[in-house]
């Protein structure tokens, strides 16, 4: 960096602390460095100073690096959110369900009363239900029969439940499996060669 | 229960816009209840009862729909199997009565071509409130060539009586006493659609 006077310290010390990079903080440890360097005629207290100073610019180099990870996760997690919200949107396009267009519904996924739920299937379970409502109408009659002492004929079910013939019962969908995205995670070494020459 | 089984079963069906009362109608019938709050049909359900016409126990295993049309492919698989269909509006709602006539075509598409229909204009003690004249209902019914009641199932007015009609109608067109029935080795004057147990006593 241009070697400089007093006052011009350099573009890394002018920026908002939140957004420095870990070189920004290299560039501060150079500035800073070559100052130090300076004092190397200096004693033993000074010595000590520049060992803490460095120690402190590794400090804050670690800091940096970490909250800048941390940003990128978050980046990251918010990206892979958004194209898990897509997937899930287009699948409901698929099947011809609700979510966004003219004739569409917008369901709220956090809704625990969303409707999540077939045709088919309802259709199934009134059928279902119904079917036993007749079987149970059929056993009061017969308990009716045997309460009164007498023994009905062996008879078809009396109800017939034949009224819309129950479709292929498609089996029960499992769960969609989620996916399992992989984390990257890249280890940063610190490096802080830059002052070696000042360790010890 | 009826102590003796039936001689026919009649399968009936009531259809019309969400709110109109058809469920209340079939519950005055079977159970002569009523019961103020509104819950709407989910899709499909059913009733029995056995009635007793010109000597003959008819039980009749009615089906009541949901008006909403988000179940219209559920209740319209239903038409097809129903001897009988009660077509309701609702005298205090105006568009319960401009929808009769999709109601009619739903039957014309789905239902068997010699179903017995029926309109009933409900809620008529509801005098303050109506919007369709008793003439308008009887005039949209003698077009169609169908029967119709106002009802009431809250005050329980004709309900019976739409009923009885509607399977009085179904029993006139019904053949009697077809020896070629099946199931009607022990019976006799066997029915159509029931297996007649031999009375016991």
């Amino acid at each position: 960096m241009a070697d400089s006077q007093d006052e011009s310290l350099g573009p890394a010390f002018e920026k908002d602390p939140l957004e420095l990079g870990v070189e920004d903080v290299y560039d501060i440890s150079y500035v800073i460095g070559k100052d130090l360097f300076k004092l190397n005629s200096g004693g033993q207290e000074v010595s000590d100073l520049q060992f803490k100073i460095v120690r402190v610019l590794e400090m804050f180099e670690i800091m940096v690096s970490k909250y800048n990870l941390s940003l990128e996760e978050l980046r990251m997690e918010r990206d892979s959110l958004k194209g898990e919200l897509d997937r899930v949107v287009e699948g409901s396009h698929e099947n011809g369900n609700n979510i966004i267009g003219l004739d569409k519904l917008v369901i709220d996924m956090k809704d625990p009363n969303r409707p999540r739920f077939t045709m088919q299937e309802l259709k199934e379970v009134l059928q279902e239900r119904n079917q036993l409502k007749a079987q149970l109408l059929v056993a009061q009659e017969e308990l009716q029969f045997y309460k009164s002492g007498v023994l009905p004929q062996p008879e078809p079910n009396m109800v017939e439940i034949d009224l819309g013939t129950p479709s292929s019962m498609d089996p029960p969908l499992s769960a969609p499996t989620k996916e399992n995205k992989e984390q990257h995670k890249e280890e940063r070494t610190t490096i802080q060669k830059l002052f070696s020459f000042r360790r010890k | 229960m009826a102590k003796k089984t039936y001689d026919l079963l009649f399968k009936l069906l009531l259809i019309g816009d969400s709110g109109v009362g058809k469920t209340c109608v079939l519950f005055r019938f079977s159970d002569d209840a009523f019961n103020t709050t509104f819950i709407s049909t989910i899709g499909i359900d059913f009733k029995i009862k056995t009635v007793e016409l010109q000597g003959k126990k008819i039980k009749l295993q009615i089906w009541d729909t949901a008006g909403q049309e988000r179940f219209h492919t559920i209740t319209t698989s239903y038409y097809r199997g129903a001897m009988g269909i009660m077509l309701v509006y609702d005298i205090s709602n105006a568009k319960s009565f401009e929808n009769i006539s999709k109601w009619l075509r739903n039957i014309d598409e789905h239902a068997n071509e010699d179903v017995e229909r029926m309109l009933l204009g409900n809620k008529c003690d509801m005098e303050d409130k109506r919007v369709v004249p008793k003439a308008k209902g009887e005039q949209i019914a003698r077009e169609h060539g169908i029967r119709f009641f106002e009802t009431s199932a809250k005050a329980n007015i004709n309900i019976e009586k739409a009923f009885l009609t509607l399977a009085e109608d179904i029993l006139r067109k019904t053949p009697v006493k077809e020896p070629n029935s099946e199931n009607v080795d022990i019976s006799s004057g066997g029915g159509v659609t029931g297996w007649k147990t031999k009375c016991c006593s």
